[in-house]
């Protein structure tokens, strides 16, 4: 291997995690304020792709402009989801069991994994990337796919977003503080179910999101909603719920980790996620980032 | 708890059904062709309401939700399928060494899952049971990835009369060495534990280790439900072993109700029948059978978390209290 060619294995991999990244983070928000895990993420996430499919054979144009889009469009579409199910169901059950809750979520990806079978069927389908991304740049004397390299700007951004929502805005000090002691909150005034319902929302809105670029990035079926949601686990294995950097660090971990493993074996890439996630086990079960508990 | 006159109904009904069990495929077997059909179904009905009882020993004995128990499933029918097609073993000891591979299985996982219990349990389960299923579908000259493996060896004795008959005896046997289980100390302290974890702890119980003997059990009596869904079929494949396989014994456990022994095998039982009600009344409603499920589940979930047995509880308490 030419240090080139590790330059661009690393690369791809880290714009791969950006995008896992993007994904996990929704999860991971969400998990931080409802204590809930939502299974149906992953689906939620495949439900974006496709929408963003069907819009952009809608809209029959391979300029930027349309891109830009499907990316301002799908998202919120996928939020206006999650904003039905959890006024509808997840309401109910914030005060029940972990297992209901878990189940809950469960019964989602049931339905909502077959109701895209049902909508959109089981062939391959991907988006056409717009023109000015679909060449290749030249960074450090290196080819590399344009789109993954504006995944790989994107990513940072969209981090950099929710950690200044989280501990530079009002809403995030009061989602921070719905993590902490969500009665208190309730006592001073603050509305906390409608809190929730905004961060199950922008959750939502991040599984869409990433959606949308992955339409662009791969072809795409009906099993990338169990995949991804499998890699997000890993991610949060590794990194631990609840946190930006280790959500951040763990999707990179997972990305690159995949990215090199494709090369001598690339039927190991997709089972990547797994080791790691045994090998995390194994060695620290409490994560990378977090506390043994007592 | 029941009295004596409740006690006694109990246990006419519980005769009536095994009775009606061992006498029904003999009347079916009368009915020519439909009657194969329906003693077919319900020797499918007595292996998924195996699988469910194993599945409930981690869910409602344990609390721990598994979300990948169709990995020890696929194990037990992959094992029968190996060994009686491409290693010429006959079907008694091919059927004794599904439970144990499933067992084995189990082991393996479980030394990993319960290392975190609660949430991470249940995301682990899930991923370890996807990448069973993964390594089967992609080493394809072992196990003929997605086409699986047909025509296994069938005994010359085993009619769908006689078959059904195999199935149920094991199933009760199965049965009632779980009900000893969950009565045992072994049982009481797995439902200590699930109450209270730490309390369990600071009487000096090992809860890891509790939980991980729990799981492997489990996984034996789902491989051993496999292996026999494997020769029912005459074959195998990697459905057997996919995450979505894992939410029926999920769902029969809680649509029967996961806080009592019989509840899963009475939920297997009903959503099977309600599946093939369902195909005679018309044929697309079987597509979106998952969602059907889907929505069945949420219902349970939301309004009746005990399934059809607390349900069938709280309908006695109200009658008793008039």
């Amino acid at each position: 291997m030419t240090l080139d060619f590790i330059l661009f294995l690393s690369i791809n991999g880290v714009a791969q995690g950006m995008l896992l990244f993007i994904i996990a983070s929704g999860l991971s928000l969400v998990f931080g304020v409802l204590r809930v895990i939502n299974f149906a993420h992953g689906s939620l996430y495949m439900i974006g792709a496709f929408l963003a499919c069907s819009l952009s054979a809608l809209l029959a144009g391979t300029s930027l402009l349309h891109f830009l889009l499907l990316l301002v469009l799908v998202p919120p579409a996928v939020a206006l989801l999650g904003f039905v199910v959890e006024v509808t169901l997840f309401r109910r059950i914030y005060r029940r069991e972990h297992l209901m809750q878990l189940l809950l979520t469960y019964a989602l990806v049931l339905i909502f994994d077959d109701l895209a079978r049902v909508v959109w069927g089981g062939d391959l389908r991907n988006v056409a990337r717009p023109e000015l991304l679909a060449g290749s740049v030249e960074v450090f004397g290196l080819f590399l796919p344009s789109y993954n390299v504006f995944i790989l700007i994107l990513g940072p951004i969209i981090g950099l977003g929710l950690w200044l929502l989280l501990y530079r805005t009002r809403s995030g000090k009061l989602i921070r503080a719905a993590v902490s002691y969500p009665q208190m909150l309730s006592a001073l005034g603050v509305n906390v179910s409608a809190l929730m319902t905004a961060t199950f929302m922008l959750g939502c809105w991040l599984a869409g999101f990433g959606g949308v670029l992955m339409s662009g990035l791969a072809n795409i079926d009906l099993g990338i909603g169990m995949e991804k949601i499998i890699e997000c686990f890993a991610v949060v294995v590794i990194g631990g719920l609840g946190s930006v950097g280790g959500t951040m660090l763990g999707a990179i971990i997972i990305g690159v980790g995949s990215s090199f493993i494709q090369v001598p074996l690339s039927r190991l890439a997709t089972m990547f996620p797994y080791i790691v996630m045994a090998l995390v086990l194994i060695i620290r079960p409490w994560g990378l980032f977090g506390k043994p508990e007592r | 708890m029941p009295g004596n006159a409740s006690g006694k109904m109990q246990r006419t009904a519980v005769a009536a059904v095994l009775t009606a069990l061992f006498v029904l495929p003999f009347v079916l077997a009368q009915l020519g062709r439909t009657g194969e059909f329906w003693i077919w179904v319900i020797t499918e009905m007595v292996i998924m309401a195996l699988f469910a009882t194993s599945l409930n020993l981690i869910l409602g004995f344990g609390g721990m939700v598994s979300f990948g128990h169709a990995a020890f499933f696929g194990t037990g029918a992959y094992t029968v399928a190996l060994l009686m097609k491409k290693a010429g073993f006959g079907f008694v000891p091919a059927m004794i060494l599904a439970p144990l591979a499933g067992a084995l299985a189990a082991a393996i996982i479980g030394w990993f899952c319960v290392r975190r219990i609660g949430l991470y349990f249940s995301i682990l389960t899930l991923a370890f049971g996807q990448l069973l299923y993964m390594i089967v579908f992609q080493a394809y000259a072992f196990t003929g990835g997605d086409d699986g493996i047909h025509g296994i060896p069938k005994p010359e004795i085993f009619t769908p009369l006689t078959y059904y008959l195999l199935c149920l005896i094991l199933f009760l046997l199965c049965f009632v060495s779980m009900r000893t289980l969950t009565n045992s100390s072994f049982g009481l302290t797995i439902r200590a534990i699930r109450e209270n974890p730490e309390r369990a702890r600071f009487l000096g119980v090992n809860d890891r280790r509790y939980q991980l003997l729990n799981f492997i059990i489990a996984g034996g009596f789902a491989g051993l439900a496999g292996g026999l869904f494997t020769e029912l079929n005459r074959f195998a494949q990697t459905e057997f072993l996919h995450w979505s396989k894992s939410a029926e014994p999920l769902l029969a456990s809680l649509v029967g109700g996961m806080y009592s022994l019989v509840g899963p095998a009475i939920g297997s039982t009903v959503l099977i029948f309600l599946k093939i009600i369902l195909q005679q009344i018309h044929k697309d409603l079987v597509t979106v059978w998952a969602i059907i499920l889907g929505v069945i589940l949420l219902a349970v979930v939301l309004f009746a978390p005990e399934g059809l047995v607390g349900l069938y509880r709280k309908f006695r308490e109200k009658r008793t209290q008039n």
